[in-house]
């Protein structure tokens, strides 16, 4: 049984207690507890089919959790429709509206004064490298630029909790930096962001925290610092001067290294320490010991930890689910 | 997939937008204004004009026949009628505008011309009749019909002539290929008389007379209401009036209602669906897009409406349908097109293409279709069991009391209008309630097309 959420002004944006859903003989989403701080940037992570649209969708209040408890900015998310902006995963846009049309529209839709809302239109279409299309229609748009668009229509009236579902995929690298961007800038305007992606590089370069889901189960929830100190491998990269077969030997008697491996480019060695030696004291013991063109400590990838879990975890996702949109 | 309940934060400004962007996007497009606004004014045009072309482009008949009779009987009378067709101002036949006034007035007094009314014959005529004995050779004759040269040759059997004509036997009428409809029609109708002229003056019978007695008198039928009234009978427009107005009811409630099957279809296949549903709740969706369909058909009514009373003012014919009548048919209108509405929105919302619609909404629409087969003998019988008893059945209740209502000389005893409004009314509620609840949860599904099974599950589901 799962405590009941109490209502508080500080109380994270939001809230999933013990949710689940099942789509016939499909469980999406198993007993999830996730909590989004106000003001943070947090990834939704997952495989295909791991369960995230429909969390999301569970969050947006489009479809109801099986059970367990749910609250969006303090309440219901039906009852703060305006203050929480969706991109939703399927894009969509109606083809033969003019651009600075449907985003009027959606404006309209989520509250905001017909005065200056064509203004904010067209600033929001500089803002995102889309100058020029107000009056285009949305079917004369390349693919990424109405996914521009609706991305757009999710932030136009400066929502308080914006949700994007997959917000770069499909995207071009030019204009995935471009959102990338403009993300990050609504975070520092302190909106609380929650996103999914199976993008991981992404996924680092953004968010503060990262939850996990797997075969809709949660297997992490953590920040990123922290993803990358648990899963670090314990070793140093050393790219030596004479190459790693004439740097073997010196590397491996540095006290506390367990071996050395190559690495896939052939240049640098991977020293594996044991879990007693300090990374430091090995980084200098190898500097003194063997003249090198690079040497750091190991970072982990969350493409890496990803990887590492969703195998540990049983694999990928089931097929997508049917029936749900 | 059931998603939660979405009554709260229900929005009068979202719903207002939603229906204007439908109505806009409706209104605005080439197929709306060609279909139902330039396409109804090109007809009236059309058909206000078309007798203007008919008339100036009529090519004067001027040439000769030749009558073949046994007799000369029938070439003399046909001489005759040509002689009284004469056109005022054409050359040498010597008749003035009056005297072919008097000629066609003559129509009650039994000369040729009177039996059979030519006043329809707009075009110049300048016949001259050839009179040819049976025994004659018509071979050189014919060729010169083939040519052009002759405008005709009509044979008259000789055996049509006598005071038992034969039945079976036919006049011959010969026309180049290139004759005018209307010039045979003519040459016809005269043969056809000059014939039965002939005929009647062999037996030495007074025409006039003759004619005078077999005249049929004309009836002027009156109704004696309850009221003591005698509202005047006008057969045609009994039946025409409230055909027209179902027909123009139904034609403006199912295009709207098409179209709001077709719209809830796109967004769902676009998927642009979603990203309403994060602003707007699917009953504001559906509300704001019934009344957006809604105004549509307004505007359609009120054009082809509009269209038609001017018709009937024109015509001084206001008097037969009354300003009551009117204000019902605005009632009518406004339960049928919110049932016809909502059982296409929740179609809509349920499948995914127009092909996967057809087979949920052929059904109703077969119900819808039964107005359309009760028109005759609702408006032969306006106060009759069936009308009665039809009045009273959701969704063709509307239509049925638009056919009563229009067609009876009678007034609807108040009580059948109060109940059909309840009944009616009653519907529509529980049809647009039944079509929320579908559309809340079929807005969102995807695959295959739901069963009517699983439709009611649909709308039973919390």
């Amino acid at each position: 049984m799962n405590p009941t959420i109490t209502n508080s002004k500080n109380e994270p944006a939001v809230i999933l207690r013990g949710v689940a859903k099942r789509f016939g003989a499909v469980q999406a989403v198993r007993h999830l507890d996730l909590e989004v701080e106000r003001g943070s940037l947090v990834g939704l992570l997952g495989p295909n089919g791991a369960g995230k649209s429909t969390a999301i969708r569970m969050i947006m209040s489009l479809i109801r959790q099986d059970s367990g408890e749910l609250r969006v900015l303090g309440g219901d998310a039906l009852d703060v429709k305006d203050r929480i902006g969706y991109l939703p995963e399927e894009r969509g846009l109606y083809r033969r509206m003019r651009v600075g049309e449907f985003l009027f529209y959606l404006g309209r839709l989520k509250g905001l004064p017909r005065q200056g809302l064509n203004s904010r239109v067209e600033s929001w279409l500089e803002r995102i490298e889309l100058p020029g299309v107000f009056r285009s229609r949305c079917q004369e748009l390349s693919k990424g630029m109405q996914q521009k668009v609706q991305f757009i229509g999710a932030v136009l009236h400066e929502p308080d909790l914006i949700v994007l579902d997959e917000p770069f995929s499909g995207l071009d690298p030019v204009n995935a930096r471009v959102l990338i961007s403009v993300v990050q800038d609504l975070h520092r305007e302190g909106r609380t962001i929650f996103l999914s992606t199976h993008q991981m590089a992404q996924a680092e370069q953004l968010c503060e925290r990262v939850v996990l889901i797997n075969r809709g189960e949660k297997i992490l929830d953590s920040t990123t610092q922290e993803v990358t100190q648990r899963f670090s491998p314990r070793a140093v990269e050393i790219e030596p001067l004479a190459g790693i077969h004439a740097a073997r030997s010196a590397l491996e008697a540095i006290p506390g290294i367990e071996s050395v491996q190559t690495a896939e480019d052939g240049r640098t060695a991977v020293m594996l320490v044991n879990d007693q030696t300090d990374l430091h004291a090995v980084m200098s013991l190898a500097l003194a010991a063997v003249p090198c063109r690079r040497i750091e400590i190991a970072r982990v990838s969350l493409d890496d930890v990803f990887v590492r879990l969703v195998t540990e975890h049983g694999g990928h996702a089931r097929q997508p689910v049917r029936g749900a949109a | 997939m059931i998603p939660t309940d979405r009554s709260r934060g229900f929005r009068f400004s979202r719903i207002a937008t939603i229906a204007w962007r439908e109505f806009r996007h409706t209104v605005l497009t080439k197929g709306f204004i060609l279909g139902a606004i330039i396409f109804p004014v090109i007809m009236f045009v059309i058909i206000g004009v078309m007798p203007l072309l008919i008339s100036n482009e009529q090519v004067p008949v001027r040439g000769t026949i030749v009558v073949v009779d046994s007799d000369g009987s029938v070439a003399r009378a046909m001489e005759n009628a040509f002689q009284q067709l004469k056109k005022p101002g054409d050359a040498g036949n010597g008749l003035s505008a009056a005297d072919v006034s008097d000629a066609l007035k003559k129509t009650q007094s039994g000369d040729l011309a009177a039996l059979e009314d030519f006043t329809d014959i707009a075009i110049t005529v300048d016949v001259t009749v050839l009179r040819m004995s049976i025994d004659d050779d018509l071979k050189e004759i014919k060729e010169q019909v083939q040519s052009g040269k002759l405008l005709a040759i009509i044979e008259i059997p000789a055996v049509l002539l006598t005071a038992d004509p034969a039945i079976g036997i036919d006049i011959s009428l010969l026309v180049p290929s290139n004759s005018p409809a209307k010039t045979t029609a003519l040459f016809a109708r005269i043969a056809r008389r000059a014939t039965v002229v002939a005929r009647v003056e062999q037996t030495g019978t007074d025409l006039a007379k003759a004619m005078a007695l077999v005249r049929e008198p004309q009836t002027e039928t009156a109704r004696l209401t309850n009221a003591g009234v005698q509202a005047k009978e006008n057969t045609q427009l009994r039946f025409l009036i409230p055909g027209g107005f179902m027909m123009l009811m139904w034609i403006a409630a199912f295009t709207s209602a098409n179209q709001l099957l077709t719209t809830t279809i796109e967004e769902k296949s676009s998927k642009v669906i979603e990203v309403l549903l994060s602003a707007t709740s699917p009953l504001e969706l559906l509300a704001g897009k019934i009344l957006g369909q809604g105004f549509v058909s307004l505007l359609m009514l009120s054009t082809y409406g509009a269209a038609g009373i001017a018709g009937l003012a024109f015509l001084t014919m206001l008097d037969i349908v009354p300003l009551s009548s009117l204000i019902l048919f605005f009632l009518w209108f406004l339960l049928a097109y919110f049932m016809v509405a909502a059982i296409m929105a929740a179609v809509g919302s349920a499948v995914s293409d127009l092909r996967e619609a057809q087979s949920l909404v052929q059904p109703a629409m077969i119900v819808m279709m039964i107005p359309l087969f009760l028109w005759l003998p609702i408006s032969e019988n306006p106060t009759g069991w069936l009308a009665t008893i039809t009045s009273f059945v959701p969704p063709i209740g509307p239509f049925v009391m638009v056919l009563r209502s229009t067609g009876a000389v009678e007034p609807i005893p108040s009580w059948h209008i109060g109940i059909a409004l309840a009944v009616n009314g009653f519907s529509t509620i529980a049809l647009v309630w039944i079509a929320s609840r579908v559309f809340r949860i079929g807005v969102l599904m995807q695959g295959k097309p739901p069963t009517p099974m699983e439709l009611l599950r649909w709308a039973r589901a919390r």
